[in-house]
């Protein structure tokens, strides 16, 4: 990642995990699609899910956090990480 | 950290505790209790707690080589790195700030500690865990019977996972506790002095905080973590098998003579050597491929754990099953270490993903990035 979190915004992020999804699960989705209903989400892809945000966007997705409902969507995911400070609102 | 030796060489400490008494404990069933106290104490158990909480603040590399070394000296204290890193993992992954700094000093500092997830209806399928983790008022109840929990024999506390409302959570429950039961799995096949044992909770009532974050998660979301960092010190540990299947082989096929010359020169027991090499370099190169995924937190850690494992599992099986045939009837007693190894091994190929359940998750994989 060159961007950091004070020239990233929402766009970004959004930007980012729908290209994430693409390569790792073939999956075009929109950003309000939820991916546990459509199936894309395995037990292994959900904890790469979690490494990835932190990963690319520096914050750290821990305890409280780690509600099902935080990563239901590409614009839950987002929202998350912009409440996290990996990004601007 | 009271061993400044430890501090600085955990591989010293461990050749020192182990010695030449793994065969022993094999034999025995059991581990001296103040040997698993000297690991726990020196912080070598979870080698991967930071710094900042009393731990070694190794990298997965550098623990994985540890786990390795340990691994080839003696299983059954490898089994209890892998239990006790498990549920340092789980604690510093779904823990909240306070109960990383309640517990993960203690978990680097002398407690032990073990993970429980299996039950006699939930193997393979953790979905069909009985447990139940139920609030009341600050308080938590929680009920069910684990089995084959490697090290409970030994520990102090033991991580149950169990259903929690409509998902599942992780509960610290300490084996002091009233109402919680732990009875030792006689006679196992294999790590034989790794202290597993089945662990019954009746109504065990603890302070709500012991119950980590991440509650209420589906049951698979709340252990892949926790299995990935198993997986990978399992998989470390196997390298380690075929350390001690290559290093007994080696030197018996040098010095024991038959047909007029050494074994190594007759070309069928050369084989074994070659694949035992060729075994022992293609998991090591996985599990460091695994492991620089883990420090580098990429993604791809989580199924390079898996194919480290699976290959570890299984190379180690064969492997042993390889040393076992070179040595003869020189390793064919229990407490040798290709005999250990042979036992040991076998049940690599049924934790942390039995070889079918690793085989379907590396086949998602291959579909994720082939298909
Ligand atoms: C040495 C040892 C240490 C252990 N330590 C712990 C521990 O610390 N904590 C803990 O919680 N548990 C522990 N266990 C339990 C272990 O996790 C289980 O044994 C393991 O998950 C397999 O479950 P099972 O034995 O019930 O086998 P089952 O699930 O009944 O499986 C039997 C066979 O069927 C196959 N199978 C099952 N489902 C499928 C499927 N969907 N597709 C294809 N094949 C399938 C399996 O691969 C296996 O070959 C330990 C077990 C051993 C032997």
């Amino acid at each position: 990642m060159t961007t950091t979190a004070e020239t990233r915004d929402a766009d970004d992020v959004r930007r980012n995990l729908l290209e994430f999804l693409k390569q790792r699960a073939k999956a075009e989705v929109e950003p309000d699609f939820d991916l546990f209903a459509g199936g894309l989400v395995s037990s292994l892809f959900a904890l790469e899910l979690v490494v990835h945000l932190e990963n690319a966007f520096g914050v750290t997705v821990g305890g409280e956090d780690l509600k099902i409902d935080n990563f239901r969507t590409v614009d839950a995911m987002t929202a998350l990480v912009v409440r996290s400070g990996g990004a601007r609102g | 950290m009271t061993d400044p030796a430890a501090m600085t060489d955990p591989a010293a400490l461990a050749a020192d505790l182990v010695g030449d008494r793994a065969g022993g404990w094999d034999l025995a069933g059991r581990l001296p209790d103040d040997v698993v106290r000297a690991f726990a104490a020196a912080g070598v158990l979870c080698p991967q707690v930071p710094a900042r909480f009393g731990g070694l603040g190794l990298s997965s590399v550098d623990t994985g080589e540890l786990t390795a070394h340990v691994g080839a000296l003696c299983s059954s204290t490898r089994s209890l790195m892998t239990s006790q890193g498990m549920v340092a993992w789980a604690v510093s992954r779904l823990g909240s700030p306070e109960q990383h700094a309640e517990h993960l000093p203690r978990l680097a500092g002398g407690t032990t500690a073990a993970v429980a997830f299996s039950e006699a209806g939930a193997g393979s399928d953790l979905s069909g865990m009985a447990a139940r983790i139920e609030v009341d008022g600050d308080k938590v109840v929680v009920s069910g019977a684990k089995v084959w929990v490697t090290g409970a024999a030994y520990a102090d506390v033991v991580l149950v996972f169990g259903r929690y409302g409509d998902g599942a959570a992780a509960v610290l429950v300490p084996t002091s506790a009233a109402g919680v039961t732990v009875t030792r799995v006689p006679d196992p096949l294999g790590c034989r002095a790794a202290g597993h044992a089945d662990v019954l909770l009746d109504e065990v009532r603890l302070p709500a905080d012991h119950v980590l974050g991440g509650a209420g998660l589906p049951v698979e979301w709340l252990v892949t973590p926790v299995l990935t960092y198993g997986r990978l010190s399992v998989a470390w540990g196997c390298v380690g098998i075929l350390r001690a299947c290559l290093a007994a082989t080696a030197t018996h096929s040098r010095t024991r003579r038959q047909g007029g010359r050494p074994l190594a020169e007759h070309q069928l027991v050369a084989e074994h050597l070659a694949e035992l090499h060729v075994a022992e370099q293609a998991a090591t190169r996985l599990c460091e491929h695994a492991s620089r995924c883990w420090d580098e937190s990429t993604p791809e850690l989580v199924s390079a754990a898996v194919l480290a494992k699976h290959h570890g599992a299984v190379a180690a099986a064969r492997g042993a099953s390889r040393a076992v045939q070179v040595m003869a009837s020189a390793g064919a007693r229990d407490g040798h270490p290709v005999a250990r190894a042979h036992r040991d091994a076998k049940l690599m190929e049924l934790i942390e993903g039995s070889n079918e359940i690793s085989t379907l998750l590396l086949a998602e994989r291959a579909l994720a990035v082939w298909a």
